[in-house]
């Protein structure tokens, strides 16, 4: 039995082994159906609530799919995302066009499966980049206390207080419009709220007598902090950055919208629903369709995500 | 009398007025028309337009309430109405009355003086004002108002952003400049109560049309004086044009009433016009839902409302001349080669690339756009623009890009801004594709950034618009693309047989020789590739059935309210709604 | 408590000031300097209209100056005039459309605030039922369109295909219900899955078994104890909400033409209108600071557990 951190079960946590019978070298024969009897850890426990909750599952499966389609993009569009076609402009679904066209002739559908590309690359750049600038600093908060968590606690209050929206385009007014500038914006103006959440569980699991134990047994502050803190901390970490993803997505579409977005002739989703807003009254699949799947991938992240925390969460049985 | 010679030296200072001004940029038609050919009599006297007469058998509604905005119109509350200082307070010009106005054709005729007179060369001019003239507080508008006003506009304390409109006056600029102090010696004179004396730097025959813009509007001094900045809200304000500011809540709308004693007031017809705040962003639906009488439509609700048989007659278009170019930048590969640059003209299939403005532009072979003096219809000018993809590789051959293959990183950058601009780029991007294998990232760049980075000429390719102020060929090719040019210069481009031709047109008098040269220059500008003409612009309004009296200019086109041309709700109506 | 919120009050300023100091010195390394000229075509201004602008704005000051002034300017409350609409003080200005956007969000968080609870315990109480589903699916997809999309599909919806309310605008009550639904719906889902979260943990805690146990009935079980602690977390999740929706939604107000506050959100900053950025970022974060105190006390108020 490996040394097991907290919040863990045991195979021996009351299940009995089924079936089993003792072999010569005295290991338990599985027999039938069993459970493993080896440790399991947080993370499969998690796993296995996670399957059972129906709306989880669903949105993961969106979510592979999303994924899936944004891997294999160039495979998937019956067309290059920038084909035109003057002579067929904003036009509803055909047989040629099974979603339409936009306002240059290009067909929908393959803009929609390049525009997945973007949109899941800006929902998991940015939070690439939220994560890295925040969980180390609430972490080092959490961890170092007194002077240090004062002053980054403060720092994290001053940038919470921005109003999102005004920032992020203050921010890509000085960077230029791209989809890197996208990542940056957002994950400069995002990074608080983990920020918060990393320092808030550090700073409860700092108290736990894991720690006191380990450090009684010698391990090095920073190795404790990597190796045994982190790691239990993460669950409201991959919360967020389920949550996350679509966020940033919807504030791409946000910057799409105002005009200091993504550039064309890449399609992304936010820019084509931006784009397409004016058009709801004539051409309206040149927003709805986007809008769909904008809702669609966000319903299916909040589901999973939902579905990872009650997962993640020991007290929920 | 006859009216002194226009010289081209004074065409030039004429050109450079309006362009600093930069008013330039909207439609500013037909003002130096009567330039090159003045002698009509063009400032004497004459009722400028009729009023417009209901056409028998119409009746009028009995409120004579107009609602009109959107789709750029009044998209953002205006900063003031005070147009005597801020040439770009964007507020309503019809509060006011100027000296001159401009009509229909963009001529400037006498306004709030009856006559307009000047000595042998030009340099002094004397403006005799109509004596009914009264502020909207019954008081008397006279000479007195305006010299006070233009003398504002030039002292330096004001600050006003735009002075330099007025530099023709003699120490204008001087006193602007705080290089004197004393503002009596700026040559603008009240002799009396209805006589304004205005002395000049030198000849300069075209000041009264210059009194016709909307830099010369005149200020109330009693109301300047005791409120300060906020002279114009609504309370305060007291103005001398067709209508007086009934009330301001801003940023939400403004409503005008008629001015009684304004001077032409009887021929005017509307009571009120309410004019609501109306972001772009929310379309034409306003005017949909019979929110709006009348408003500037944008290309989104095009195809619709042309597409519905009720709404299809409301709309129209007006006329708004400007020309949407490319610009490859000579000092950036690739398009340091001349070759690659006539390629890009043979390249784009303009007839399929304004079919993405949904009608806001009509494909273009050179600058100047049909109708207007210099406009060009020469086969050998066709034949550098024509579409012809293999001509475009051809061309090709011999550079380092042949066949379409090894072209580096090319960026097409763009301002932001409506009008459809985005999809012509993305259009000619992917045309450029199609047709040279040249993939571009398009930039589309915040407006003042843009200017910046435009005028610095760090841009390698640039999908620019240029609207004409005003219908000469010295327009078009001078301030865009001379080359000796100290200041704005919108590319690195040079060509001295080009900046010789321009300079011939400017200083030769004879009309037909004039436009010979400037026919070589686009000629020569084409040739070297210079820019690549892509698409006229044209613009589109829409306005209910029962909105009577737009004015028609002589081409026929219904003409509404622009930079220029700002007398449109003076000849309004409303008819009866069937 | 009272020295609790002394201390939150106390450290509002350098809050404030630092924001002042992040904002100031973002806006002046973006490029495009309010100095260019306004209109579309224009040509630079010459350089002496040019430094007679700046000397007018105080922008050819060295900038911790410009931030010195600006600090000791607002103190008193004076942000200077907008470099956009340039005959109106910011402070004039914002103290015409603040009040609209705080009328706009506090309807919409009530809305909110109704619907999301109602929401979420039905969610909760039917958890992992049809209901729940139902629910969360209604819940989840009023986050899930971006509200820009959401403002013209209602105003398509209710001003043309079935007329009963005008485009915009902001004159009469009529004009009210769009754009407050509109702004509702994203905070409504919200607070409907922050409620089922929280009713889910009090329904299985402890106290809540006890009390059935002693033999309550289902409906005081849920209204009287469970309620009441579940809702309690949710008071912390109002204060930046209501942050957030009070100063006003830039696409709300824009599409639906309300003369609030959100709008300069946006135009502020393509206008490069560096007081009213300033003032609007600072409005913002002072906003937000008394929200949540409010609700840090209240949350004190209610809830036993917790002394300040």
């Amino acid at each position: 039995m490996a040394l097991s951190t907290p919040g863990s079960g045991t195979s021996l946590d009351g299940a009995p082994p089924l079936e089993g019978a003792l072999s010569p070298t005295g290991e338990t024969v599985r027999i039938g159906p069993t459970r493993s009897r080896t440790g399991t850890s947080l993370w499969r426990d998690a796993w296995r609530r996670l399957l059972r909750n129906k709306l989880a599952v669903a949105g993961g499966i969106v979510v592979v799919v999303l994924v899936l389609i944004a891997l294999f993009a160039d495979v998937l569009a019956p067309y290059p995302y920038t084909k035109t076609n003057f002579g067929r402009l904003n036009e509803g679904p055909t047989r040629d066009y099974p979603l339409g066209t936009d306002q240059l002739g290009r067909d929908m559908l393959s803009r929609m499966v390049y525009g997945a590309r973007v949109s899941m690359l800006v929902g998991l750049g940015a939070q690439v980049l939220i994560v890295i600038i925040g969980v180390p600093i609430g972490a080092l908060a959490g961890w170092a206390g007194g002077r240090t968590d004062t002053l980054l606690t403060r720092f994290i209050d001053v940038m919470y207080a921005f109003p999102r929206l005004l920032f992020v385009i203050l921010v890509m007014s000085m960077l230029g419009a791209g989809l890197m500038n996208i990542f940056i914006a957002i994950g400069l103006t995002g990074w608080v709220g983990i920020a918060r959440q990393t320092r808030a569980q550090v700073l409860a699991l700092k108290e736990k007598e894991f720690v006191e134990g380990a450090r009684a047994l010698g391990v090095r502050s920073w190795r404790l902090l990597r190796r045994h803190v982190l790691p239990n901390a993460l669950s409201p970490i991959v919360v967020a950055v389920t949550f996350g993803i679509p966020e940033a997505i919807f504030t791409e579409a946000a910057l799409s919208f105002i005009g200091v977005g993504i550039n064309p002739p890449t399609p992304s989703w936010g820019q084509m629903v931006g784009e397409g807003q004016q058009y709801l009254r004539s051409s309206w699949h040149l927003c709805v369709v986007p809008s769909i799947a904008i809702a669609v991938t966000m319903l299916s992240f909040t589901f999973l995500g939902d579905g990872v925390r009650d997962a993640l969460d020991p007290r929920l049985k | 009398m006859k009216p002194p010679r226009i010289d081209d030296a004074q065409l030039d200072l004429l050109a450079t007025r309006l362009a600093a001004t930069g008013v330039a940029r909207r439609d500013f038609l037909r003002v130096a028309a009567g330039l090159t050919a003045l002698g009509g009599g063009l400032f004497t006297a004459r009722e400028s337009s009729a009023a417009s007469k209901p056409a028998a058998g119409e009746k009028l509604a009995k409120e004579q309430v107009l609602r009109m905005g959107g789709g750029g119109w009044y998209q953002n509350d205006p900063g003031s109405h005070d147009f005597n200082k801020d040439l770009y307070c964007n507020g309503v010009a019809e509060l006011w009355a100027g000296l001159m106005k401009f009509n229909a054709d963009f001529q400037a005729v006498p306004y709030v003086a009856s006559k307009v007179t000047s000595n042998t060369d030009g340099s002094t001019w004397t403006f005799t004002i109509r004596k009914d003239s009264k502020w909207s507080d019954g008081s008397p508008c006279t000479a007195r108002d305006f010299e006070y006003s233009w003398k504002r506009q030039l002292d330096p304390a004001t600050a006003a952003p735009y002075a330099s409109f007025l530099y023709d006056i003699k120490n204008g600029e001087a006193f602007n400049k705080k290089q004197i102090t004393d503002a009596s010696q700026v040559g603008v004179r009240a002799k009396d109560d209805w006589t304004l004396e205005v002395t000049l730097e030198g000849p300069r025959g075209y000041f009264p049309v210059l009194s016709a813009y909307l830099a010369a509007l005149p200020g109330h001094r009693g109301s300047i004086e005791k409120y300060g900045d906020k002279w114009t809200e609504a309370g305060n304000i007291v103005s001398n044009g067709p209508f007086v500011l009934e009330s301001w809540e801003h940023n939400k709308q403004m409503v005008l009433k008629k001015n009684p004693h304004f001077i032409n007031a009887k021929d005017v017809r509307l009571e009120k016009v309410i004019i609501p705040i109306v972001p772009v962003a929310s379309g034409a639906l306003p005017y949909e839902n019979n929110e709006l009488d009348l408003t500037v439509l944008q290309t989104a609700d095009m195809k619709r409302l042309q597409g519905d048989p009720k709404t299809a007659p409301q709309v129209f278009r007006f006329p708004y001349p400007g020309t949407w170019y490319l610009t490859p930048q000579v000092t950036k590969p690739p398009f340091d080669n001349v070759k690659v640059r006539r390629a890009l003209g043979h390249a784009i299939d303009r007839d399929n690339v304004v079919r993405v403005s949904q009608g806001f532009a009509i494909p273009a072979h050179s600058m100047i756009p049909p109708g207007f003096p210099g406009a060009l219809d020469d086969k050998k000018i066709r034949d550098i623009q024509r579409f012809d993809p293999k001509a475009a590789m051809a061309m090709l051959k011999g550079t380092p890009y042949e066949g379409g293959r090894n072209w580096p990183k090319v960026t097409l950058t763009m301002r932001e801004e409506g009008l459809g601009s985005k999809p012509l780029a993305e259009a000619v991007q992917a045309v450029l594709l199609e047709h040279l294998n040249l993939k571009t990232d398009l930039e589309v760049v915040e407006q003042r950034v843009f200017r910046e980075r435009l005028w610095k000429q760090e841009l390698q390719l640039v999908w620019i618009r240029w609207f004409m102020d005003y219908p000469d060929p010295h327009n078009e090719y001078f301030d865009t693309f001379y080359g000796k040019k100290t200041t704005g210069k919108r590319q690195a481009w040079t060509n001295d047989a080009f900046d010789k031709e321009l300079e011939s047109g400017r200083d030769t008098r004879d009309a037909k020789k004039r436009l010979a040269h400037y026919a070589k220059a686009e000629e020569i500008l084409q040739t070297d590739a210079g820019y690549v003409p892509v698409a006229w612009v044209l613009r589109w309004a829409a306005a209910k059935p029962w909105v009577r009296g737009i004015e028609t200019n002589k081409a026929g086109d219904r003409v509404v309210i622009g930079n220029i041309y700002v007398d449109m709700l003076s000849h309004l109506y409303v008819a009866e709604r069937a | 408590m009272v020295h609790f919120a002394i201390s939150r009050v106390l450290w509002l300023l350098p809050t404030l000031l630092a924001m002042a100091l992040v904002t100031f010195l973002v806006m002046h390394a973006t490029p495009g300097s309010p100095l260019d000229p306004v209109a579309e075509g224009a040509n630079p201004l010459s350089p002496e209209a040019q430094q007679n602008l700046a000397r007018h704005y105080g922008l050819d000051r060295p900038l911790y100056m410009q931030f010195a002034i600006f600090v000791g300017n607002s103190l008193r409350g004076d942000f200077g005039n907008s470099f956009v609409y340039r005959t109106r003080s910011v402070r004039e200005i914002l103290v015409d459309t603040f009040p609209i956007s705080l009328l706009l969000g506090s309807m919409a968080l009530a809305l909110a605030v109704a619907g999301g609870l109602a929401l979420g315990i039905l969610a909760a109480m039917y958890q992992n039922r049809a209901w729940d589903y139902v629910s969360v699916t209604v819940a989840t997809a009023g986050v899930a369109v971006p509200n820009f999309v959401l403002a013209v599909f209602f105003i398509i919806l209710f001003s043309f295909v079935i007329p009963l309310f005008p485009t915009g605008g902001w004159d009469s009550p009529r004009n009210w219900v769009l754009p407050t639904v509109t702004l509702a719906l994203a905070p409504m889902g919200i607070i409907a899955r922050f409620t089922r979260a929280s009713m889910l943990e009090v329904i299985r805690a402890d106290y809540t078994l006890t009390a059935r146990a002693k033999g309550l009935a289902e409906g005081p079980v849920i209204f009287k104890h469970v309620l009441k602690n579940a809702l309690i977390p949710i008071v912390t999740l109002l204060g930046p909400m209501f942050a957030a929706v009070g100063t006003g939604s830039f696409f709300v107000e824009s599409i639906f033409r309300v003369p609030g506050m959100g709008r300069f959100f946006v135009l502020s900053m393509t206008g490069r209108d560096y007081p009213m950025i300033m003032a609007v970022v600072l409005t913002y974060g002072a906003f937000l600071a008394v929200m949540n105190l409010v609700v840090d006390l209240a949350y004190g108020a209610l809830d036993p557990r917790i002394r300040y």
